[in-house]
């Protein structure tokens, strides 16, 4: 989906779409509804290297995507979502209402869920989760980010249940489809966080056996499981046995092991290795990550970027489709509006985002800037330069850095710990910020904007935008607030009050022997049809 | 050794020993005070850093909420109160809980400890013995241009970085032979190459110091006296030679600790082993006040304890440190 008006099309058609994001890959047999049939005469055991320590295993809890990765395979969620289409399904539920200011949800639980420790799903576990995750605060940040507002859970019988909230909150259906909202069983719910960091039951197709910090995470199937979601491409068991996640820091390492079979499938295929494993031996799996791409996420109290015209000339000084060539994979796209393409509810904005040097120099040249001897814009003996604030992606601020300076903007770029970063968006002691906000949901664009959100990061003082942040938060109706998330993504780019510069793909490889491996809508993955079908 | 049966040896040992002990305290205070301080003048607050190694871009900066937080990891109060209670609590074996991951450090270091120490011993053991290996071949090759180039080989092992040597022997003995496993913390297979990769600079250290050693008893008057005598050039090599350098050798295995300590971070993250040197970097980068003063201090302890062994074996190796010591106990009675 590339142009504008196919994009107006599809919102009158399907509402809150995600866009086509998944790519077609040459040689990629893996893509979603790919049925994979396992092999009978071969183990059906796999090993994935992932690239870091999951840290912590309860997907309520953890927002690292490896851990995600883990933690999907171990638990079920109410909802699904169509990555592809953004239509919610039944899951775990199976059916679902919502009152018309968005404050109460109403669910019917399949009756024939049980836990892996045998313990049925009744209305009363599911109270108790959400009752839990409120309580655990800051140790669930995503979680309760999901579910804001939550005042408590109305049990009507085992399998109905009500879930109220003190104001309209948008983003919970979404959040109900993702792992960050998993059904967790009693028991796990009433150990404390770090044990539960340790260890968890769910209701999911596959079961824990171990993990041991800083070296792997083992899961095997669970028999028995009868609940998969319509979007799985079958029914009952899972296709493999086990899972073997060896934890392998170091990136030619993980691609050297798969080279030469020792892993099965890795996580986070360097992009520039991605060429080496593109032919037929190979499946990638590529997906953009949901939410804000990687932006620059202004402050418009600090220095010149209170000034429109120079915010507004930043953002046409920045050729979007070359950063993806020098920094991205080829399976990318450069960014084209302020939600990733793989979000539900994005629209490519019109104008904005386009590289412009021509128009910036105007627009700068408008305000009163004049170019320096050494190519830098000044005014009043003042130069143009802004500082980011950033903690990863050095690459592609570097790549921004060199075409701002030729079209005479300078760029600081200022790498911090995640700690340091997260520090100055709390405390607004920043620029601009250099980051993505990973979100299933158009909602964080408010998340992320508005003055009364409690982990903002941007400093913006729009009223219409705002009203826009706001109304689209209480709209129930999907059309209605299609239309005023595409207007909130216009005006956003518009005002550049955010800047994207980058769509960071989770990119990932198999050997050809094993398919079936898919993303759900936030862009981790479901290891449930996944096969070995070869040697 | 002398006989322990025997009070005034008795007590002379302790004598001995006594301050050297209270050296080995002086070192681990000296070290959990100057790293508390140089971890607190670090800019930024450790609670959010920690905090979001798990939360990611999720990661909660609501202040009450950090607030909380910071008390339970025993992170508020006066900077003065918390280096008393931490140092207080560090005798009942008490190092606080991690911040990222919640688990008490004295867990997390339990864990860690047997994978390191066994790597390090590993190696330690592996240099030692090619070092061993190489300064006798250096010692008795001929000619002369020969014994150049076999002492030239050691060096070789502290100039490649354990980066680069790590990959290679990957690249070669798992990927390529598929001898050994790339990584993992599981059994002695999972050892062997990480250990020949930490050997190769450590060995190279022994080296230098040995065949010094070595080469300096060589040209000794007693190994003249010895051959002299016509004894075969294998008793000489063993009994004469070998024996009178191995004071030196022992003397810098409490070095040798110290670079462990730092090298086992770089095989650790090349071989995905799950050890000190990895939770260490993990630590560090995540800020994570905790885990890395409770590393410190058990580094700090493992290095005190060593070194004073080694200044034990003194005794049992050279009799004439044997011979000072009964003398002090001469002199005070």
């Amino acid at each position: 989906m590339t142009s504008t008006r196919g994009s107006r099309m599809r919102r009158i058609a399907v509402p809150l779409t995600a866009a086509a994001a998944v790519v077609s890959l040459a040689g990629c047999a893996g893509g979603e509804n790919a049925a994979a049939t396992p092999d009978a005469d071969l183990a059906q055991d796999i090993v994935f290297a992932l690239k870091e320590d999951i840290v912590c295993v309860d997907p309520q809890q953890t927002s690292l995507t490896t851990a995600l990765i883990v933690g999907r395979q171990l638990t079920d969620s109410l909802l699904d979502q169509d990555p592809e289409t953004g239509e919610i399904v039944p899951w775990l539920a199976t059916e679902y209402e919502v009152n018309d200011d968005l404050t109460a949800y109403t669910f019917t639980l399949r009756d024939d869920v049980t836990f892996s420790d045998g313990t049925p799903l009744t209305s009363e576990v599911v109270a108790a989760n959400f009752d839990k995750i409120v309580e655990l605060g800051a140790s669930a940040s995503l979680a309760n980010g999901y579910i804001a507002g939550y005042t408590g859970t109305d049990i009507a019988s085992d399998t109905e249940f009500t879930v109220n909230f003190s104001a309209p909150n948008v983003a919970f259906l979404q959040g109900a489809t993702t792992m960050s909202l998993g059904i967790l069983s009693p028991d796990t719910v009433a150990l404390s966080a770090e044990e539960r960091c340790q260890s968890i039951v769910g209701t999911g197709p596959f079961v824990l056996d171990s993990y041991v910090a800083n070296d792997s995470v083992e899961i095997s199937a669970r028999e028995g499981y009868d609940w998969a979601s319509e979007l799985r491409g079958h029914e009952g068991d899972a296709y493999l046995d086990s899972v073997s996640f060896p934890i392998i820091v170091e990136n030619s390492v993980r691609t050297g092991g798969l080279e030469s079979g020792e892993y099965d499938v890795i996580q986070d295929l360097p992009y520039i290795d991605e060429a080496r494993f593109s032919g037929a031996d190979y499946n990638l799996y590529a997906k953009a990550n949901p939410g804000v791409p990687n932006s620059f996420v202004l402050n418009t109290t600090a220095g010149v970027l209170g000034d429109e015209a120079v915010r507004q000339a930043i953002s046409k000084s920045i050729d979007r489709e070359q950063i993806n060539i020098i920094a991205g994979s080829v399976n990318g796209d450069a960014p084209t509006s302020v939600l990733s393409s793989s979000t539900p509810g994005f629209t490519p904005v019109e104008k904005a985002l386009d590289y412009d040097p021509k128009g910036a120099a105007k627009l700068l040249e408008g305000a009163g800037w004049t170019l320096g001897s050494d190519g830098i814009y000044e005014k009043d003996g003042q130069k143009l330069t802004v500082t980011v604030t950033a903690f990863y992606a050095q690459d592609v601020l570097e790549a921004t850095q060199i075409q701002l300076a030729e079209n005479g903007i300078d760029l600081q770029i200022n790498m911090v710990s995640s700690g340091d970063f997260f520090g100055a968006a709390a405390s607004g002691d920043f620029e601009m910020l250099g980051a993505g906000l990973t979100r299933t949901d158009p909602d964080v664009l408010r998340v992320m904007l508005s003055p009364a959100s409690k982990s903002r990061w941007g400093i913006v003082d729009d009223a219409e935008l705002e009203e826009l942040l706001q109304a689209q938060a209480q709209t129930a109706d999907p059309e209605a607030r299609q239309e005023l998330v595409t207007e909130a993504q216009q005006l956003i780019a518009d005002r550049a009050y955010v800047i994207p510069t980058f769509e960071v793909l989770q990119l990932h490889a198999s050997r050809a022997g094993v398919e079936g491996i898919t993303f759900d809508s936030a862009a981790r993955l479901h290891l449930y049809d996944a096969a070995v079908i070869s040697e | 050794m002398a006989s322990v049966a025997n009070p005034s040896t008795f007590m002379s040992i302790v004598r001995f020993l006594l301050p050297k002990i209270g050296q080995c305290l002086f070192v681990v205070w000296a070290t959990y005070t100057v790293a508390f301080l140089l971890i607190h003048a670090l800019p930024g607050d450790p609670v959010l850093a920690a905090l979001s190694v798990k939360g990611g871009d999720a990661t909660s900066t609501d202040p009450a909420a950090l607030d909380a937080l910071r008390a339970r990891y025993g992170l508020d109060g006066p900077l003065l109160q918390q280096y008393v209670v931490h140092f207080l609590d560090l005798f009942r074996g008490d190092l606080g809980v991690s911040i990222a991951t919640g688990q008490p450090v004295v867990d997390m270091i339990a864990r860690t400890f047997p994978h390191t120490a066994a790597l390090a011993l590993f190696s330690l053991v592996l240099g030692f013995v090619g070092a061993l290996l190489f300064t006798v071949w250096a010692y008795i090759a001929r000619p002369a241009w020969m014994r150049n180039v076999v002492t030239q080989i050691p060096p070789l092992g502290i100039a490649i970085p354990a980066f680069l040597s790590g990959l290679v022997l990957i690249s070669v003995f798992s990927f390529g032979l598929g001898w050994f496993p790339a990584s993992g913390t599981n059994g002695f297979v999972s050892l062997v190459l990480p250990g020949i990769t930490l050997a190769l600079p450590t060995g190279a250290i022994f080296f230098q110091v040995f065949s010094a050693a070595v080469f300096d008893a060589g040209a000794s008057p007693f190994v003249f006296t010895a051959n002299a005598k016509g004894l075969a050039q294998r008793t000489v090599v063993v009994r004469h030679v070998l024996r009178n350098a191995l004071l030196p050798s022992i003397t810098i295995i409490g070095l040798q600790i110290g670079y462990l300590a730092g090298g086992t971070a770089v095989v650790e993250t090349v071989f995905s082993r799950d050890g000190i040197g990895r939770l260490t970097v993990d630590a560090v980068l995540a800020r994570d006040i905790n885990v890395v003063m409770g590393v410190v201090v058990v580094v700090s302890v493992v290095y005190a304890v060593t070194t004073l062994i080694v200044d034990a074996l003194y005794g049992v190796i050279d009799p004439r440190t044997r011979t000072r010591i009964t003398r002090t106990k001469a002199v005070s009675a």
